[in-house]
Order: structure tokens, then C-alpha cells, then sequence
């Protein structure tokens, strides 16, 4: 029976084949040159901008490069980066750019912001790459033109426009813990309009670190990913565009609480829709109306195993709506200004708050981008904020790149980020049943320690509520500089050193101990911390088959209170063999958690023009990083507070068949299996996959 | 021959120059060293008597109906520590913690003693309980916090707690963090100073 349904499908596969044109398969396309000079980015200025111009540092990722490694989610391509980081934490893979949490960078498709972040971090693997045309990280404050949580930078996920005609694919890969990943897309354009869908399925029964405890370290999960994308070319001058996205996810999870076993199934919804209409009012004057809104929901309902009485039940539902306007302005043919004004509500509802909670904000931001000579490009704005709960802000910003030659371009931007305190650190009210703290929003924090000392639960009282001041958002100053290298087709060297200064950080304090040894915890603008470091990248075609890259960062990130402290002679450690007490130098000091200072990556490429195979092989170094104090004084300094530095090798193998159309893939991550299973939670093991892709393009 | 005079003028000078610029390194500040006689106890039982009473003037423990009366100093419950002075006791004995290494105190400061009250005993923070970040469920002793104690007799003592556990372990190796292997806690380690002359020096 199911032979039939297998020899049907073929046949059809040839019949496509054979009666119509082939779309090349992209992956095929000649890599041999690099072509970043040409290429254009978006996100670094909101207008179209040449790779080797835009004043500020960006990495620009194509679909191809996504399709020849076989990955299909995002936190597996951006792994890969030089300068980033995928943070572990059981909360969720979020992003590390230039030392910042992942709460500091936005995640954007098609240039609008996704919502729903769990304790700041936004699953990265919630994001499928599979339609998408290219991703472009931008690295450095842009709340100039983003405004909040732009401070460590911006990762815009760009999907892939349809090409003319009729066109579709579909594409699986299978392998390890029985993940599956399978996507199918179609579209239609003729030249005023076109419709394009796209449906993705992602699965895997997870793993687990510790089979001995009976507990998985990721559940197993089902998701699906729907896209729809509509435009329409009203007239020469005006443009309609919808985009819809809507992604589901159901995942298991298993606890042990007390020796008893609790199980049960979260849901995880996110929509988003966003009508845009553009305008083209003269040569000079473009107009962009935008609307979106997003919501992210999530539901949990947990169970004792041996009774069903209920362990956890809570939800979370989170809205976002905006509306914009943009005008990009072509004063003269060297300056072209850009202005934009826009207005926000946000809602959240959800267990952990005591009620609906809503924050309106509006916003202005400005941007001339000047070429007083053709070398020069000097780009200055700023975005002002207003926001009902907290202070207003204003966030400039001037980058300027300069041609020193056709080849060399040397760029430096220097701006201002922030980051509004959000929902959790305002309205937070929250007990951890199994362990037993609590945490309290800055708004909630006298009326739940009122409640907690009603019930008698309260200790001792560390800072009296009353007391806490307003929380402010945290902001931050950073120098970025560096250059960019092009000697010849073969050769591109870039290199970045950058600078954070950071403060009004909010952090976790506690504010109270209560009567069980925990403690309660509550939000404050802190500390003042900074990052630095240089990162570079270099990639050469040293054969025409041939292409090898490799890239590096150095970081530091440093507690600049904690730095005060040590210099006074304030901070201590205690010498593990004796337990005795002992000063700690300045260069003890390890950072900040989850920090590591030396990462680098190589990368190998081959690719055969004749034959169309692709293979290739990166290696990924992570440097050590502290992830615990054991010795009881805040910060890391230790040996054993660090985890071990490690190698990953991932590699992949990709051919093309019938004329590119079908494009056969084997994929491995991790291919050591290195793990370290008590400490880092997020590297599974090996992971081998097997995929196969299928495109078609009738003209 | 002048040129090389000039030279070697100036590269003598350039060397004297940096050699007395040359500050030490901060880091090689010697603390001075306390002279006061330092006793280590070591695996005080806490374990087999919830509470244990001990005396910083006689350097033991007390026992018996002496546990009522002035004779103690500081008392161990579990993770808790007492001082012999309002709710806890009869004696007037006063302690605050300092922010220090053990050997760099060596003069007790004047005020901010307190007395222990219900619900606020006068030490505290001197442990971190790790609960699920390993070393699991651990009580390990915070570094840097040396208790200063004013005894009922007006002298002066100050402490460093070391152990929660049997034998001082290194918190840092496989065995303490595997629970099975884990010395057994409520024995306590810890040092001191006593300065019997009532003065406030602990050098």
C-alpha cells in the first residue's frame, strides 16, 4: 500500500521534471567568489545599505550558507558565529553578542520585534530558517532606531520574497532523538502581486543528561510554524504588503518533586500579523505605514503522577501592538534623512501577576545619512521614548565609515542603548513552590511582603519595601571600531573592537528571609558593568574549491562595583584546601556568569563546480565560563566555579540531483559527542541528520 | 666617541629613570599578622547536642547547668549561632560581623555590637545554602565575615567560622558534592582569638 503512495509521488517528481523548468536549487549557486561587497543590508540604518559601507559592524548570513550546513533552526546558525554565543540556561537558548544577556538583543523578522521572552530569554529555536532569504546581525546599541532591549544589538530575520511564477518545495531532515524537521512552501507572483505560504514541523522526543533520575533534560516537544505572505503592487508608486505568522508548540516536562514524579504538557502560542502599505509620493519622498501585532500565550498544566492532583497550573498571555510611520527623505543626493514617529500598547496577564498589566509608549527617532565625499558616510540620529511607567529616554547615535581605499573601509559608531525594566521586574509576584523563594516585582514588592508576613513567613525584613526607589532602565554607552578588508575576490578580513559601558543594570537583590531559609527577592537598578573586547573574522578562497575561514573574540566583562570592591580589599575567598579566609587580587576575578573570554571558530568548505557536492567541517571553540559561586562571596574567582573550555565539530555534506531541483543532505552536529552533563544542559551529544530538499519554479 | 658618551648617558638615565619609577605592585602589601594566640576547634559536636555551648575565655565547651548562667559565650544550633545576651541568654554578650580576612583585624571596632533579639540574632550570613546548584543542599561558611564578639566580661574576641562538616572538607571535591560521601554536618570548625586584657586589640 504504502509502495504505491511512494511510486505515485515519483512519478509525479518526474513529470514536474520533465514538462517544466527547473528552478536551480540555490545552494548550487557559485560560492567561489565572495560577493559582500555588492551585498545589501537593511538593518543597521532601516534603509538599503551596501555590506561594505554601513558604518556600523553587522555579519551578514545567506540562505545558501543556512542550506549547505543543514541547519534549520535558528540557535543552530547563529552557534556558528564568531562573537556570539548561544547562553545555556534552563530557561532557554538565548543569544550572547558582545558579553550582553540575551534579553539585551532584539529578535526581529522582517524587521519586527517577536515577543514572548521567559526571564528576558526568547527560545531560539522557536525560529525556523527554512524560508528565509537572509539573516543580518547587527552588533552595538541600536535603540536609536529600535528603542528598547536593542542594546547588545539586533538579529532581523529577512524571509525569502517568491520568485516570478509558480513555485514550491518541500524539505525533511530526520535524525538523533527522532528530530524531525519538515517544512513544505509554495507561492505564486506575477508582477503586481504575489501570495507565498510556508508550513514548518518541528519535533523531537528531546533527551536526557542523567538517564539514571528518570528526568528528561529537554522534554519532548511538537511545533508548527505557519507563514502567509501577500503583495500587491496598487500602482507604480504604492505597495500593499501582509504578513501573517503563526507558531504553536506543545512540549512534555516531568519534575521530581519531593519523590513524587510530576508530569504534564505546556502550550506555547505566537501570532503575529502586520499590514504595510508604502508609498512612493516623489523620487525623493518614500512613506512607510506600518501595523503590527503580536501575542505570545502560554499555558501549563502539571500534574502529580501518582494521584493527578495538581503540581503547577499557570498561564501567560502577552500582547503587543504598534503602529509606525516612516518617511525616508532624498534631500540631496548625498543626504538622505530618515524620520519615523510610532505608538505602543503592550498588555500581560498571567499567573505570576496580580492582574492585567498594560504599558502605552510612543516614540520619534531621526536619522540623516550624509556622504559629504563618496568615501565618507557618516550616518547621526537618535530615537526619543515616552513611556507611562518609566522615564523617558533618548538614545543618539553617530557611526561613520570612511573608504580609505577600495578595499579597506574603517568604521566607528559610537551610541546609546537601553533596556526598560519589563513586565516581570515591575509586576512580578512569584513563589517557587518546590523550592521556596520568592520574587516580587518593584510595583508588588510591598504588598507581598505584607502578605508573607501575615501568613508569618518572614524572618527577618533585609530592606524595608518602602524604601526600594523606582526602577529606571538600564542604558548603556558603547564605542565600537573597526575595519573591513577586501583585498582581492579571494580575501575578506574584518575586525571590531567594541566597548560597553553600562549601567542602572537591574539585578535580583534579596529584600527579606523568610522562615523556611529562602529567600525573597526583589528587582533594583544596581550595577554598573562593563564589556570590551575585540572580535575578528577572516575568510579566503584558496582554491577555486577551496574556501577556509576562521574567527575570534576576546572578552571581558566586568562588575565595575565589584572591581571597586576588590581594589579596597573588600572581597574574599576562601582557599579550598584549609576553608580559610583569604583577600581576593583583581586578577582573580572572573567576570561575570556565563562569560567566556576567549572564543574562535575554523570553518572548511569544499565545493565541486562539476559534481555539486558541498562538504564542510567548522570547529567551535568555547572558552571556559563561571556558572556558579561555590565560595560564597557573589562573584566567580575559583577553578571549580568554572565549567571546562570545549571543541564542537559540526560538518555537513550536501549533493544536488535531477538538475538541482531535489538537493540530498547529511548533516552532524557535535560530532565528538562532547558533554558535560552536570553543568551544561544544552549539548546533547552528537546529532546526526539526514535531509532532503525538493524545489520547483514554473515561469 | 662623543656620540657614544651621549648614548650611554642617556640609557644609563633612562634605567635609573624606570627603576625608580617602578612602583611594587599593590598586590604585594603584606598585611600584618596578628600576635594574639589563635585557637583552631575542630569538629565541634553539634550533631549528637542540638545545642552546644562554648566559652571563648576557657577555650571549651560548656555543659551541664553551667549552660544557664555567664558562662558562655556563643552558642551552635544547626546553622544557627547565638551569643549569651537577651532572648538568648543571661549574660550581655555582644558581636557584629566584620568584613575582613582573619588575620588583617586586629583592632575590634567600638560600636554597632547588637544582642540577640527573637527573630534577629546578632550573627547571621555566615553560611550560604547552595540548595540545587552544586555542591547540592551544602552550608557553606560566606569568606571574609569574621564575627567580633564583646564578652559578658567586657573582653574582646573575634572568629572565623571554617566547617560546617566532619573534617573540614575540601566543599570544592566529588565526594562532598555526592551526598552519599558527604561528611556529616553539624560539626563545627572554626577559629578564634581571645583578647583577655579588655582592650580592643586582636593583634
Amino acid at each position: 500500500m504504502q509502495i504505491k503512495y511512494i511510486l505515485c509521488g515519483l512519478a509525479m517528481l518526474l513529470i514536474f521534471h520533465v514538462a517544466y523548468a527547473q528552478r536551480r536549487d540555490t545552494s548550487k549557486k557559485d560560492t567561489a567568489h565572495i560577493k559582500q561587497l555588492k551585498e545589501v543590508v537593511v538593518t543597521g540604518t532601516r534603509t538599503q545599505k551596501s555590506l561594505q559601507q554601513v558604518p556600523i559592524p553587522i555579519t551578514r548570513i545567506t540562505a545558501d550558507e543556512i542550506k549547505q550546513k543543514g541547519l534549520v533552526r535558528l540557535n543552530e546558525i547563529l552557534a556558528e558565529q564568531t562573537g556570539i554565543n548561544i547562553s545555556d540556561d534552563p530557561h532557554g537558548q538565548g543569544i550572547q553578542i558582545q558579553g550582553f544577556d540575551p534579553a539585551y538583543t532584539m529578535i526581529l523578522i522582517d524587521g519586527l520585534p517577536l515577543i514572548g521572552r521567559n526571564t528576558g530569554i526568547l527560545e531560539l529555536s522557536r525560529i525556523t530558517i527554512n524560508n528565509i532569504d537572509r539573516i543580518e546581525i547587527l552588533k552595538g546599541p541600536t535603540s536609536s532606531l529600535y528603542g528598547s532591549e536593542a542594546m547588545a544589538g539586533v538579529v532581523n530575520i529577512i524571509t525569502a520574497d517568491p520568485t516570478k511564477g509558480i513555485s514550491g518545495g518541500a524539505a525533511a531532515r530526520y535524525g538523533t532523538n527522532n528530530t524531525a524537521d519538515i517544512s513544505l512552501n509554495s507561492a505564486y507572483k506575477n508582477d503586481r502581486f504575489y501570495i507565498s505560504g510556508f508550513a514548518n514541523r518541528y519535533s523531537s522526543d528531546g533527551y536526557t543528561l542523567q538517564p539514571s533520575s528518570g528526568l528528561p533534560t529537554v522534554s519532548p516537544f511538537a511545533g508548527y510554524t505557519l507563514n502567509g505572505k501577500s503583495y500587491y503592487k496598487i500602482d507604480d508608486r504604492t505597495t500593499i504588503k501582509l504578513s501573517v505568522r503563526y507558531y504553536t508548540n506543545d512540549q512534555d516536562s516531568k519534575y521530581l518533586v519531593d519523590n513524587r514524579y510530576a508530569a504534564g504538557t505546556g502550550t506555547e502560542k505566537d501570532f503575529n500579523i502586520a499590514p504595510i502599505i508604502t508609498r512612493r509620493f516623489t523620487d525623493k519622498l518614500l512613506s512607510t505605514l506600518q501595523l503590527y501585532r503580536s501575542t505570545y500565550k502560554t499555558k501549563s498544566d502539571v500534574r502529580y503522577e501518582n494521584d493527578q492532583s495538581v503540581y503547577d497550573q499557570t498561564y501567560f498571555n502577552q500582547s503587543f501592538n504598534r503602529a509606525e510611520l516612516q518617511n525616508d527623505y532624498a534631500l540631496k543626493d548625498n543626504l538622505k534623512l530618515t524620520a519615523g514617529a510610532g505608538g505602543q500598547y503592550e498588555t500581560v496577564e498571567a499567573t505570576r501577576y496580580t492582574k492585567l498589566q498594560s504599558f502605552t509608549s510612543g516614540y520619534g527617532y531621526f536619522q540623516a545619512d550624509w556622504l559629504p565625499v563618496k568615501k565618507l558616510d557618516i550616518i547621526a540620529g537618535g530615537r526619543y521614548d515616552v513611556h507611562s511607567v518609566y522615564k523617558s529616554q533618548m538614545s543618539p547615535k553617530l557611526a561613520a565609515s570612511y573608504a580609505l581605499n577600495p578595499k579597506f573601509t574603517v568604521l566607528g559608531s559610537v551610541g546609546k542603548g537601553y533596556k526598560a525594566p519589563d513586565f516581570r521586574q515591575l509586576y512580578l509576584n512569584f513563589t517557587n513552590a518546590e523550592v521556596g523563594y520568592s520574587v516580587f516585582g518593584y510595583e508588588e514588592a510591598g504588598a507581598g511582603i505584607q502578605r508573607l508576613q501575615q501568613a508569618g513567613q518572614i524572618e527577618t525584613i533585609l530592606i524595608n519595601p518602602a524604601t526600594l526607589k523606582r526602577l529606571n532602565a538600564e542604558s548603556s554607552t558603547a564605542f565600537n571600531l573597526g575595519y573591513r578588508y577586501k583585498p582581492a575576490g579571494k580575501l575578506y578580513w574584518t575586525a571590531n573592537l567594541f566597548r560597553n559601558n553600562i549601567t542602572n543594570l537591574i539585578e535580583t537583590a534579596a529584600i527579606a528571609i523568610k522562615t523556611n531559609g529562602q529567600s525573597v527577592y526583589s528587582y533594583f537598578n544596581l550595577n554598573k558593568v562593563y564589556t570590551q573586547g575585540i572580535e575578528t573574522d577572516m575568510s579566503y578562497q584558496v582554491f577555486k574549491w577551496l574556501q577556509v575561514a576562521g574567527g575570534f573574540q576576546y572578552l571581558q566583562a566586568y562588575d565595575q562595583e565589584v572591581l571597586d570592591q576588590i581594589a579596597a580589599g573588600k572581597v574574599f575567598t576562601k582557599d579550598p584546601e584549609t576553608n580559610l579566609t583569604k583577600v581576593i587580587k583583581r586578577s582573580d576575578y572572573g567576570g561575570l556568569l556565563g562569560r567566556s573570554k576567549y572564543t574562535y571558530n575554523i570553518r572548511v568548505n569544499y565545493f565541486n563546480r562539476n559534481s555539486g557536492i558541498n562538504a564542510s567541517i567548522r570547529a567551535i571553540y568555547r572558552g571556559r565560563y563561571g556558572y556558579k559561586d561555590t565560595d560564597g562571596n557573589g562573584i566567580i574567582n575559583r577553578d571549580d566555579e568554572y565549567t571546562k573550555g570545549y571543541l564542537l565539530f559540526n560538518a555537513s555534506l550536501s549533493k544536488p540531483l535531477l538538475k538541482d531541483a531535489v538537493r540530498l543532505q547529511v548533516t552532524a552536529q557535535n560530532l565528538l559527542n562532547y558533554k558535560d552533563a552536570q553543568v551544561i544542559l544544552n549539548l546533547p551529544g552528537r546529532l546526526i541528520y539526514a535531509g532532503i530538499a525538493y524545489n520547483f519554479n514554473q515561469k | 666617541m662623543n656620540k657614544f658618551k651621549t648614548l650611554s648617558l642617556a640609557l644609563s638615565g633612562t634605567i635609573i629613570l624606570l627603576a625608580s619609577s617602578c612602583s611594587k605592585n599593590s598586590d604585594d602589601v603584606t598585611p600584618a599578622i596578628s600576635k594574639l594566640t589563635t585557637k583552631t576547634v575542630t569538629d565541634l559536636d553539634g550533631l549528637t547536642t542540638t545545642n552546644v555551648y562554648y566559652s571563648l575565655s576557657t577555650g571549651s565547651q560548656i555543659t551541664g547547668a553551667d549552660t544557664t548562667t555567664a558562662k558562655w559565650d556563643i552558642k551552635f544550633k544547626g546553622t544557627s549561632i547565638f551569643i549569651n545576651s537577651g532572648t538568648s541568654g543571661t549574660g550581655t554578650t555582644q558581636a557584629q560581623i566584620v568584613s575582613s580576612t582573619f588575620e588583617t583585624l586586629t583592632t575590634a571596632p567600638t560600636t554597632g555590637y547588637k544582642t540577640d533579639a527573637t527573630g534577629t540574632p546578632a550573627i547571621s550570613g555566615w553560611y550560604t545554602y547552595t540548595a540545587t546548584t552544586e555542591p547540592q543542599h551544602a552550608i557553606l561558611t560566606v569568606p571574609g565575615k569574621i564575627i567580633v564578639i564583646k564578652t559578658s566580661a567586657g573582653n574582646y574576641a573575634k572568629v572565623e567560622m571554617i566547617s560546617y562538616y566532619k573534617g573540614n572538607p575540601n566543599t570544592t571535591t566529588a565526594e562532598f558534592a555526592n551526598l552519599a560521601t558527604r561528611p556529616a554536618s553539624r560539626y563545627y570548625t572554626f577559629r578564634f582569638a581571645y583578647q583577655g586584657d579588655g582592650t580592643t586589640s586582636l593583634q
